[in-house]
């Protein structure tokens, strides 16, 4: 089931009753999410994800624009009836029910010619807990749960409806370090197996990159860019993506374009033919810089951190955006220790220019 | 090291709370027990010198005593009436008063307003609302025509008015006034304590269950009432303690004579009838009685206590 | 598990679900409003009632066929509803009596309510289980003892006897000892290194963090001394000691046969003003003290 968003925008009154205008939360998104595929809806807090999710499930009414699952038009139907699922950010899951009862809930629901009897219902309820791994717990309630289980008994409970649409609101937010990326494994593995169309909404770069089939990046309410994760981190359409995505982060320098090449002080870094002449930012991503003493950018050496197989050269630069610029480089690499300064070369596919107004990528011909 | 200034302190500042107690509410506690097993005890004799055997004759004679038992018999049905009546009413509108947004404080007050009421001068005007419209007898002679509210609506819908508490009126109908009107007082407390207790339950459960396809009935019975539980066992206990010391009420609409004009005393309430004893100095039957009352109370309590360990989920 | 999707349903389908669906909303809104507002002007009635029936003139109230606001109103009603009763008298003797129990037991609560919140002695936690053991037992029982003891000492028909012994209420200072200890302790125990005197800590911080809840409970006794029936009409019923609600029914002892209706409204609404004036202004206070009762269940 794909769900596509055509021109969705959702406005809020102002939480300040004495403002008139209202608060644009969403503003004119529009995207695809193909049929069975893991979408990550990714952007900072505030920019409009979690809103366009509840959209998407029917909880916050839309402003402007349509959403349709394949092809019918579910804009103005309430959430029990789009057949969605949804995990809440805390769960929520009734306390005052099993976990087994939690589970049954939504199949009771179910009316005419889909309605279950109770050994279905049961038989359901099984298979999803074995799916989602909560076997044993069954007679519990939610507050002799922990955090993971507790988590798992929403997915359960989302998906024992057989939804059209599975969606997740930050589900990882609330689990230790540990279990995050044990979960995160889950839940892409869950995917798999269903093939449901899946929109999981996150803050985190690095959740949303290792298990997406295609991430969304949003800002403002406005979509930056989508695609494929990787695709995504070697292609940013402007500085916010490029700055978002990467850990280490992107290294931001002011620098100019002129004659057809890349200046960042007074360095001439490399070519851009066809871009005409203008203050840019530049953005270099820490693993694409390579330690040459005859390399194009001389940065001022702070120090050397070494982490197993990886070093970190940290170093300062008068026009870098940054208070300092990490590069990552093979720990093959020697400085000497009272070094005053490092010169590096720039691999050309972990540079990009960017509009110094617009912020938008510029992209090199050829 | 403060420990031992603060013990000195403590009990200062509880002295003069402790004084107090002890004379009105520990020692009563004590006296009534004794004199409830004092047979025959009254106050009046024992100061001028006569003593009493202790035994079970006070409660004896009160259970076998008419007028108990018809103050028992009015306490039990008033009770049994309004309290589920008045719980169901209060839920219905606190549920109600919790969906809307507008008119929601407005309502909420005007629903408040019958518990700053005095229950007596209130129960005045209910009285003159259902009095009887046309002729009848004040007393054995007098014609006198009066006018009733409510006897008027019934008329004017076609029904023959009812002669609700007036001279000559039947208990049912005048069951049915103290219903009204011990539900109306009834019910700003519980509304009060139920909308509370709805407006803690974390909305999210609500659009979980949106989203698990639940129609309103079904949220209503699976999940609002559940979690509501706690809330609705404490209005139906306290309710039923209330309802068992009922007596304002009905002295707000009969007045002191606790029934309509020819049948003084109909109406009385256990409370009633420990009241009644005590100005007649019969402070041993009044014992007997108020004991045999926190009995029953306590008893109703412990099975509410009961019920709700089973249904309530905390 | 794969393999069931749900039914696609065409667009003209979802249109009808959707309007369904409006419709169906719309009338449940419109069913919630109608049942409220029908509740509403049922527990309005008897109000609007007793200002209708007060001003108007015996002969109109009779009527068979009722009106709903008087042809001539009668505003002496209220005048002879003063006299008739001597509501002045009950008037003074209510507010003496609840002016000063409530002052005392003000005092008494914070004081105690202090005790159990801050300060540490042997006992205290089964003290105040026994306190709040009390609170179970019906007052009925305490009174038939009271009865006796305040006529041994000769209290009847007087003030002291309407004060003293309602001077401790169990469940304020359970309501002021949680209020106390939402206070944290280390204001407490930074004000002892400064030196400062429990009074004086208490005067100066506690009282006034604790404002709303002693508020609340200051209403709701006046609102007790002025509603209070049976104790007053047990103990001092004399003209000189009566209070309003005692006297209110009195003297107007018939409710059926030949009364004047109207001025008896007038008293009841000129008994009820002062409690509603009450209600209007300090209404939060009045619902919170009640309400936490109910939430501490």
């Amino acid at each position: 089931m794909k769900v596509v968003l055509e021109n969705v925008t959702k406005r809020f009154p102002n939480r300040d009753k004495k403002i008139k205008t209202e608060v644009t939360a969403v503003n004119n998104v529009s995207f695809t999410i193909p049929d069975g595929k893991l979408i990550g809806l990714l952007g900072p807090s505030g920019c409009g994800k979690s809103t366009t999710l509840f959209m998407i499930c029917g909880l916050h009414k839309i402003t402007e624009g349509k959403i349709f699952f394949g092809e019918d038009d579910v804009t103005n139907l309430s959430p029990e009836n789009r057949g969605v699922g949804l995990v809440f950010q805390n769960y929520a899951l009734y306390p005052h029910m099993t976990v087994k009862q939690n589970i049954m809930f939504p199949m009771e629901n179910f009316k005419g010619e889909d309605k279950l009897t109770k050994e279905q219902m049961l038989e359901r309820t099984m298979e999803v807990a074995k799916l989602v791994q909560l076997d044993g717990l069954l007679e519990r309630k939610p507050s002799e749960l922990s955090g993971g289980q507790q988590q798992r008994v929403a997915i359960a409970r989302a998906l024992v409806k057989m939804p059209r649409v599975l969606l997740l609101d930050e589900p990882l937010s609330n689990l230790d370090a540990r279990l995050r990326l044990q979960t995160r494994e889950e839940i892409r593995r869950i995917q798999r197996e269903t093939k449901i169309t899946t929109v999981f909404v996150t803050h985190d770069q690095e959740e949303a990159m290792s298990i997406s089939d295609e991430i969304v990046v949003m800002k403002d309410g406005v979509v930056q860019q989508m695609g494929v994760p990787q695709t995504v981190y070697q292609d940013p359409a402007n500085l916010f993506v490029a700055k978002f995505l990467g850990t280490p982060p992107i290294n931001v320098f002011t620098g100019k374009v002129s004659g057809g090449a890349l200046y960042i002080g007074s360095e001439k870094i490399m070519a851009t033919p066809g871009v005409i002449d203008q203050d840019v930012y530049v953005g270099i991503r820490p693993e694409g810089f390579v330690v040459n003493d005859n390399g194009v950018l001389t940065c001022d050496f702070r120090q050397v951190e070494t982490m197993g197989g990886f070093m970190s050269v940290v170093s300062t630069h008068e026009n870098s955006e940054n208070p300092i610029i990490r590069s990552t480089v093979t720990d093959e690499v020697k400085i000497a220790e009272d070094a005053k300064t490092v010169k590096f070369d720039i691999k050309p596919n972990k540079i990009y220019i960017f509009n110094k107004e617009t912020e938008e990528r510029i992209r090199i011909e050829g | 090291m403060v420990n031992s200034k603060h013990q000195w302190k403590a009990w200062i500042y509880l002295a003069p709370a402790i004084a107090v107690l002890l004379v009105f509410t520990v020692w009563p506690i004590f006296n009534t027990v004794r004199m409830a097993f004092l047979e025959n005890y009254s106050g009046l004799e024992a100061t001028n010198g006569a003593t009493f055997s202790f035994g079970v004759g006070n409660f004896v004679k009160v259970l076998k005593y008419k007028r108990f038992i018809s103050c028992l018999k009015n306490t039990m049905i008033l009770c049994v009436l309004t309290v589920p009546i008045s719980t169901i009413l209060a839920l219905l509108i606190a549920v109600g008063l919790n969906s809307i947004k507008p008119l929601q404080k407005i309502l909420q007050t005007i629903f408040f307003l019958p518990y700053v009421t005095n229950s007596i001068a209130i129960g005045m005007v209910f009285a003159a609302m259902f009095n009887i419209v046309g002729a009848f007898y004040g007393t054995e002679n007098e014609l006198i025509v009066t006018a009733g509210i409510i006897n008027n609506v019934i008329e004017f819908f076609g029904g023959t008015p009812v002669n609700w508490i007036n001279y000559g009126s039947q208990y049912s109908a005048n069951i049915a006034v103290m219903t009204v009107y011990i539900v109306w007082n009834a019910l700003p407390f519980k509304i009060l304590v139920l909308l509370g207790g709805l407006q803690s339950i974390n909305k999210q459960y609500y659009d979980a269950a949106r989203v698990d396809g639940s129609s309103r009935r079904r949220i209503f019975a699976r999940i609002t009432v559940p979690l509501l539980s706690p809330m609705l066992a404490y209005v139906v206990i306290t309710g039923f303690i209330g309802g068992f010391k009922e007596y304002t009420s009905i002295v707000g609409i009969f007045g002191e004579n606790m029934g309509p004009a020819d049948d003084a005393g109909r109406l009385n309430t256990m409370v009633g009838f420990i009241y009644d004893s005590l100005s007649t100095n019969s402070q041993g039957r009044a014992s007997a009685a108020a004991l045999i009352l926190f009995g029953i109370i306590l008893v109703v309590t412990l099975l509410n206590l009961y019920v709700s360990k089973k249904k309530v989920h905390y | 598990m794969n393999d069931v999707k749900m039914e696609t349903m065409s667009e003209k389908d979802m249109r009808r679900v959707a309007i369904r669906q409006a419709i169906v909303k719309g009338l449940v809104k419109f069913g919630v409003y109608a049942f409220l507002i029908i509740m509403a002007l049922i527990v309005l009635f008897p109000f609007y009632w007793m200002i209708n029936s007060s001003l108007k003139t015996l002969d109109e109230y009779r009527m068979s066929v009722p009106t709903f606001w008087p042809h001539k109103v009668m505003i002496s009603n209220y005048a002879s509803a003063y006299k008739t009763a001597n509501l002045g008298k009950l008037f003074v003797n209510t507010v003496i009596v609840g002016v000063v129990s409530t002052i005392l037991s003000l005092v008494i609560t914070v004081l105690s309510a202090f005790a159990f919140a801050r300060l540490e002695f042997k006992g205290k936690d089964m003290l105040f289980a026994g306190l709040l053991a009390t609170m179970m037992i019906p007052g009925e029982l305490f009174t038939i003892t009271n009865y006796g003891t305040v006529t041994q000492l000769g209290w009847t028909n007087t003030y002291t006897v309407l004060i003293v012994p309602f001077l401790v209420s169990v469940f304020y200072i359970y309501l002021l000892r949680q209020n106390f200890l939402q206070i944290p302790n280390e204001l407490y125990l930074a004000a002892k290194v400064d030196g400062t005197s429990d009074l004086k800590y208490l005067w100066r911080v506690m009282i006034p963090l604790a404002l709303p809840t002693l508020i609340s409970i200051t209403i709701l006794k006046m609102m007790g001394a002025w509603n209070s029936y049976i104790w007053p009409r047990l103990v001092a019923n004399d003209a000189a000691h009566r209070l309003i609600t005692n006297g209110l029914r009195n003297a107007f002892t018939e409710t059926t046969g030949d009364v004047n209706y109207p001025v008896q409204m007038a008293a009841v609404a000129l008994v009820s003003l002062p409690l509603f004036l009450v209600f209007v202004f300090l209404r939060k206070y009045i619902m919170q003290g009640v309400s936490r009762s109910g939430t501490k269940g």
